[in-house]
C-alpha cells in the first residue's frame, strides 16, 4: 500500500508494449485528492502526455484503464471502470466507462489503473496476475467474435490457473481489428461503448487483457462503511426510479415517455415522435421479451435486459440502441432490434453510432446524395451490413468511419447526428434545450450522459418547460460536474437519479412537483452561486449518499462542495487537452436540423437555442468567448 | 366516451394495456381502472395510479379536468435512464 488512502491499491502500472516493459507510473496522494480516479485521472495523465499533434492510431496514443477509489468497496453500483483514450471517431479525448468486472479484478490484482503505450508488434493478449504481466500471443484468437474470444480466454485462465480461477477481462471483436472509428471494448456483455476505443486496442494489436489475484481492497472503516452502504442500497432500492422503474422496465422504460414528450428521435431526428412506438417500446420488450433482469456486480438497480436470440439468451438492447434501431430507420420489428444488438456486440461496436450512423445513409441516400441502396424501413440486409462494417467490406468500409466522415464526403452535415464526430443519442433535443446544449458542449462529443443529462428535467423525470434556455446552462454545469466525479469514483451515473427526492417523481401532479416545475427556469443565479464557489457547500445532502462514503471507505475528507469542485476539475481538464486539440466554441454544435428546423412547424420554439445557452455555459465554467478555460480558471481548479 | 392508454409502471402492475371508458372526471376514471385491474387480479391504488402523469390528447392535464367525447387519455411513468 503507497498510499495514505483506501479504497486505492495505491499502485498504477505503466505498460510499454512496443519494449514489453513494465513500470510503476507515478502518481501521488495529492493528485489522487485533485483527480480521484476513473474518467478524470486519466484525463490528468493524458492531460501530462498529449501535445494534441497525437495521432488516435499512432503509436503515441496512450490507453488509460482506471478504477475509482470505490470500485470494489461494496458501495452500491461500484464495479466501473473507465477507458480513456484519444478517440479515431472524434480526435479527441475519449473517456468510456464499463460496468463489467474487469475493474474490480484489476483492483485485486493490486492496481489502480493501467497506462498503456507503444505498439505491439505482434496480434497479443495480456495477462495480468498480481505482479506479473504475461503478453501472450493472441494469433489464435484474431478474428473471434466476443463471446468465442471470451471463451477462448476462460479456457486459457483456467487451463494455467485452475478451474477455479476467477479473472476480470477486456476483448475486442472484429470491428476494433479493423479499425471501425465507433469499436467497442467489451468486458462479459458490459460495453466501454463510445468513441472508438476497441479500435484504439486494434491499432496497438491487443485482442484482449486480464485481471487476477488475491490482494485485498483496503478499506478505512470498514464497519462503518458496510453500514453506509446497506443503508443507500436501501434508498435506491426504495427510489421510484433506481428501485422500481429502471429494475422493471430497464432504460428501455423510457421510450413511452419520450415518446409523449416528443423526445423520441425518429426517422434520422426528422421527428420527435415515432407513430409506431407501441411496438418498440420497453413495456413490449418487458412483456413479450424479457427473460431475466441482470445487474453488473453489487448493483441494486440491475437496469439489464435478457432476450432469446437464436435459441441463446443475451443481453436485451438499452434505450438508445432500441430507440435507435426501431423507429431511428422507421424499423417496428422489436425483435429485429434485439437481434442487431446482439450482433453488434458480437462484433464489438457500439451500437448508438452504428445506428446513428446508418441512419444518415439512409437519409443521404433518400435525398440523393449517395446512392448506397439502403432505405428507412427496409430492414432485409442490415445484419450483414453489420458484418460488413466489422469487416469493412463494400460501403461498411465507408460506414466505418461514422456520420461525421460520410457527410463530409457525400454531403448533409445537417442532418448527420453527430457533435464534434460523436453520434447522438436516442434523445431528440429540440423538446429538450438543455439536453441540446449538453450534446453541444460534452467533452467527448455528442454524448446524452456526459452532456449533463438535463432531459431528466426536461419531461421524464420532472416536468420544467422543455424550450426555455433559462437556467439550463448552469443545471448543465451542476450536473456535468456532479456525474463526471460519479463516474471518476467508480460509481454508475444511474445512482445520480436517487438525488431527485422521490416525492417528485411519484407525484407529478403534486402541488411541490409542480412549484419545483416553475421554479426551475427561475433558480439559475442561485445555481450560479453554487457553481461558483461550491466549496461553501461544506455539507452532506440526505439524498445523496455519495460524498459520505469518502471518509468511511477511502479515508479522504469529503463534502458536497468538495465534490462538484473535483467534478468541475475533472470536466474543465477534459475541456483543456480537447482545446489542444483544437477545440472552440466553433465545434460545440448541433446539426443545422436541430438548431434551425422546428420540430413542430407550428412552433418556432420547438429548435435548441443553443447561442444563448452557450455564452451563460462558458461564463459559468470561466472558459472564454471562444470555449477555451482561461489561465485563471485552470489555476483555480488546480489544473496547471 | 374516451380512450384511455396506460404506460410504463402502471401498465405493469394493473396489466392494462388499453380501454375505452365513459368516465367524465378523473376520480372516476380512477375508480374504473382500479375496478378493471381488481377483475384481471391485480391490486392498484390511487398512490399507484398518481404516481403517473395524466396526458389528455398529449398534453399534461390537471386532475380537474373534464373529459369530453373523443379524448386519448394517457397515464405515464416518470422515468430515468441512459
Amino acid at each position: 500500500m503507497q498510499s495514505r488512502y483506501t479504497g486505492y491499491m495505491g499502485r498504477v502500472m505503466q505498460i510499454n508494449l512496443t519494449t514489453k516493459e513494465i513500470s510503476e507510473y507515478p502518481w501521488s496522494d495529492k493528485e489522487r485528492e485533485l483527480f480521484i480516479g476513473g474518467k478524470i485521472m486519466a484525463a490528468k495523465i493524458l492531460s501530462d502526455h498529449f501535445k494534441g499533434t497525437e495521432n488516435a492510431f499512432g503509436e503515441e496514443n496512450i490507453i488509460v484503464i482506471s478504477t475509482g477509489p470505490l470500485t470494489g468497496t461494496g458501495a452500491p453500483s461500484s464495479s466501473r471502470f473507465n477507458i480513456s483514450a484519444l478517440s479515431p471517431l472524434t480526435g479527441i479525448l475519449a473517456s468510456s466507462n464499463c460496468g463489467g468486472s474487469f475493474g474490480y479484478y484489476l483492483k485485486k490484482a493490486g492496481y489502480d489503473a493501467l497506462v498503456i503505450k507503444g505498439k505491439c508488434s505482434k496480434k497479443t493478449w495480456i495477462e495480468i496476475n498480481n505482479n506479473r504481466f504475461i503478453f501472450h500471443s493472441a494469433d489464435d484468437m484474431w478474428g473471434t467474435k466476443i463471446s468465442e474470444c471470451q471463451e477462448m480466454l476462460e479456457e486459457k485462465i483456467k487451463a494455467s490457473n485452475g478451474e477455479k480461477a476467477k479473472y476480470g477481462h477486456i476483448c475486442i471483436g472484429p470491428a476494433g481489428e479493423n479499425l471501425v472509428k465507433y469499436a467497442a471494448v467489451l468486458s462479459g456483455e458490459r460495453a466501454a461503448g463510445r468513441a472508438g476505443i476497441g479500435a484504439v486496442f486494434g491499432s496497438k494489436n491487443i485482442k484482449a487483457i486480464t485481471a487476477a489475484g488475491n490482494h485485498e481492497i483496503p478499506i478505512y472503516d470498514r464497519e462503518k462503511t458496510i453500514e453506509w452502504n446497506k443503508k443507500w442500497f436501501r434508498y435506491l432500492k426504495k427510489h421510484p426510479l433506481t428501485g422500481n422503474q429502471l429494475p422493471r422496465l430497464g432504460t428501455a422504460g423510457l421510450v413511452s415517455s419520450m415518446q409523449m414528450r416528443g423526445l423520441l428521435a425518429t426517422k434520422n431526428y426528422t421527428y420527435g415522435r415515432n407513430p409506431e412506438f407501441e411496438k418498440v417500446n420497453g413495456e413490449t420488450l418487458a412483456e413479450q421479451y424479457n427473460v431475466v433482469n441482470k445487474g453488473c456486480m453489487t448493483c441494486p438497480i440491475k437496469c439489464a435486459r435478457t432476450v432469446m436470440v437464436d435459441g441463446k439468451q443475451v443481453k436485451g438492447p438499452e434505450l438508445e440502441t432500441l430507440g435507435l434501431l426501431a423507429g431511428g430507420i422507421l424499423n417496428d420489428n422489436l425483435q429485429l432490434v434485439n437481434r442487431w444488438n446482439y450482433e453488434l456486440d458480437e462484433l464489438g461496436m457500439d451500437t448508438i453510432s452504428a445506428a446513428n450512423t446508418l441512419s444518415y445513409a439512409m437519409e443521404a441516400n433518400e435525398k440523393g446524395l449517395w446512392a448506397n441502396g439502403l432505405e428507412f424501413g427496409k430492414t432485409e440486409g442490415i445484419s450483414k451490413l453489420w458484418e460488413d462494417i466489422a469487416y469493412r467490406r463494400g460501403i461498411g468500409d465507408e460506414l466505418a468511419e461514422g456520420s461525421r466522415f460520410l457527410s463530409k464526403k457525400y454531403g448533409g452535415e445537417e442532418f448527420a447526428m453527430n457533435v464534434k464526430g460523436l453520434e447522438l443519442a436516442a434523445y431528440e433535443p429540440r423538446m429538450a434545450a438543455g439536453q441540446g446544449l449538453g450534446y453541444a458542449v460534452s467533452n467527448r462529443g455528442g454524448c446524452h450522459l456526459n452532456g449533463g443529462y438535463l432531459v431528466i428535467l426536461e419531461g421524464l423525470g420532472l416536468n420544467t418547460n422543455p424550450n426555455t434556455p433559462k437556467a439550463k446552462a448552469d443545471f448543465t454545469m451542476l450536473f456535468q460536474n456532479l456525474m463526471e466525479m460519479i463516474s471518476a469514483s467508480g460509481q454508475c451515473l444511474f445512482t445520480s437519479y436517487a438525488f431527485f427526492p422521490g416525492f417528485l417523481i411519484t407525484q407529478p401532479n403534486g402541488p411541490i412537483t409542480k412549484a419545483a416545475n416553475a421554479a426551475i427556469p427561475h433558480i439559475g443565479f442561485a445555481l450560479r452561486a453554487i457553481n461558483k464557489c461550491p466549496t461553501a457547500l461544506m455539507l452532506h445532502l440526505p439524498v445523496f449518499h455519495h460524498t459520505k462514503i469518502f471518509p468511511y471507505a477511502v479515508n479522504m475528507p469529503m463534502n458536497f462542495g468538495k465534490y462538484i469542485r473535483c467534478g468541475e476539475r475533472g470536466y474543465t481538464l477534459e475541456r483543456y487537452v480537447n482545446s489542444r486539440f483544437g477545440i472552440t466554441e466553433k465545434d460545440d454544435k448541433l446539426p443545422e436540423r436541430l438548431t434551425k428546423v422546428p420540430q413542430d412547424k407550428n412552433n418556432p420554439k420547438t429548435v435548441v437555442p443553443l447561442d444563448v445557452m452557450k455564452k451563460t455555459y462558458y461564463a459559468a465554467r470561466g472558459w472564454d468567448k471562444n470555449g477555451v478555460p482561461t489561465k485563471a480558471t485552470l489555476r483555480r481548479l488546480n489544473i496547471i | 366516451m374516451v380512450t384511455v392508454k396506460l404506460f410504463g409502471l402502471l401498465r405493469l402492475d394493473s396489466g392494462i394495456k388499453e380501454f375505452v371508458s365513459e368516465a367524465a372526471t378523473v376520480k372516476e376514471l380512477y375508480e374504473e381502472l382500479k375496478q378493471l385491474a381488481a377483475e384481471r387480479g391485480n391490486i392498484i391504488t390511487d398512490k399507484n395510479i398518481k404516481s403517473c402523469a395524466l396526458l389528455v390528447n398529449g398534453q399534461q392535464a390537471d386532475k380537474n379536468i373534464k373529459f369530453k367525447d373523443g379524448d386519448q387519455v394517457i397515464f405515464m411513468s416518470m422515468v430515468a435512464g441512459g
